[in-house]
């Protein structure tokens, strides 16, 4: 078995992606993410250039997911859980932190 | 290979609608989601119906499943001799795939077959670091199967064993990504990338919070009266640190640039959080001490009791 090096980066708040970028990444269309971002699910750095933080690949990541996983087809629900899911992660990580 | 009823997975008729099929797939992803489930094996039933859920919601993987007829779970087939050639025409070695890279082989053939590159998929890796490894950045093996396609979009499983060399400067819930690490592009398409998922072992010092560094430390309290200077053991060596006369618990007292630290030269700081502890035995000495100390101050450690207190 032949074993390659290969660097891992850092998903930047300021490194920055176009929409197609993320699209690509995500495996969400261009159209979903646009009905995400209406929705509020995240915007961008940049309203007229339509430029984000590379961290909206993880979000638009997580929302191609949990679309997948739980057969969501409204984007405004999808929306909704996201943020949902991110207040968990936020709340679970304090509580880590209070356990220690 | 084995077969699966994933007709039976889900619960539902073979005859079954696809909404109906829909609504029992979301019945059981919202039972066995490991993201809200508490039972302990929700994580494998959870794939066996996305599993299922990901052949019967294709009318086109659906009618490939059926053709393959009637058995029960576990029970070793092979799909009858015309099955390949009605869904594709590929070439499978039935022996070292299972039933879901055949249908995963299906539906990529289908959208491999149209013109032009196709990028390679993104895979998804979950990484345990140690909280040294993630201070210092480290360099990890995973091993990973990839199922790649030939021109011809027939799949095949491919293990192979990948060194990442982990940044420094990596925290708790952070995403890396490998770029090109994924799966393969076809017909000159990018190849995907590789997601780490990192999490970071806790340490019985620091408590880390974005790129700073948090610590107890514990001063007697003749220290915190008096100042003192403290041997600080901080992940990147000891430095000293200067505790200036009256000190109170719960002060931050912050060592600059000593935190996490990564590789563009952006660090964090080291926060020591001082705690006041008192020794639980005193000899009589000591206890006599004490008391003159107690007699000579007129320190009042309550005085908000007094003024902010209800009447």
């Amino acid at each position: 078995m032949n074993v390659e090096i290969a660097e891992a980066t850092f998903l930047e708040e300021n490194d920055v992606v176009t929409l197609v970028q993320i699209a690509e990444r995500s495996g969400l269309s261009e159209h979903e993410l646009r009905e995400l971002i209406e929705c509020g699910a995240f915007s961008p750095i940049d309203v007229t250039e339509w430029t984000f933080s590379a961290r909206c690949v993880v979000v638009a990541r997580t929302a191609y997911r949990l679309r997948e996983e739980f057969a969501l087809d409204d984007t405004h629900a999808l929306a909704v859980v996201l943020r949902l899911m991110q207040r968990i992660e936020a709340l679970e990580t304090r509580l880590r932190e209070a356990r220690r | 290979m084995k077969y699966k009823d994933y007709y039976a997975t889900l619960g539902v008729e073979r005859g079954a609608t696809e909404d109906e099929i829909k609504k029992a797939y979301r019945k059981l992803a919202r039972k066995y989601h490991p993201d809200v489930s508490k039972e302990a094996d929700a994580e494998e039933k959870f794939k066996e119906v996305g599993e299922a859920y990901e052949t019967l919601k294709d009318p086109e993987k659906r009618a490939a499943y059926d053709q393959l007829g009637r058995h029960s779970t576990g029970e070793e087939f092979r799909p009858p001799p015309d099955w390949q050639q009605s869904f594709g025409g590929a070439q499978f070695s039935f022996d070292d795939l299972d039933l879901a890279d055949l249908f995963a082989g299906l539906a990529g053939r289908r959208s491999r077959q149209g013109p032009g590159p196709i990028r390679g998929a993104d895979y998804e890796a979950m990484v345990r670091l140690a909280f040294d490894q993630a201070y210092a950045g480290a360099e990890i093996e995973l091993d990973l199967i990839a199922v790649e396609y030939d021109e011809q979009g027939n799949a095949k499983r491919v293990p192979h064993r990948l060194k990442v060399r982990i940044p420094p400067g990596v925290v708790d819930g952070q995403k890396l990504r490998v770029p090109g690490k994924g799966g393969k592009g076809l017909r000159g398409g990018r190849d995907g990338d590789l997601y780490l998922d990192i999490s970071v072992e806790s340490h019985p010092l620091y408590r880390a919070e974005g790129l700073d560094l948090y610590m107890d430390l514990p001063l007697a309290p003749w220290e915190a009266v008096l100042g003192t200077s403290v041997e600080m053991p901080t992940p990147g060596g000891t430095v000293s640190l200067k505790v200036p006369p009256g000190t109170r618990a719960g002060q931050k007292l912050r060592l600059g640039g000593r935190g996490l630290k990564r590789p563009d030269g952006t660090a964090g700081h080291l926060y020591a959080n001082v705690q006041i502890a008192v020794p639980t035995v005193v000899d009589g000495r000591q206890r006599e001490l004490y008391r003159q100390l107690a007699n000579a101050s007129s320190f009042n450690p309550r005085a908000q009791f007094e003024q902010e207190a209800p009447r």
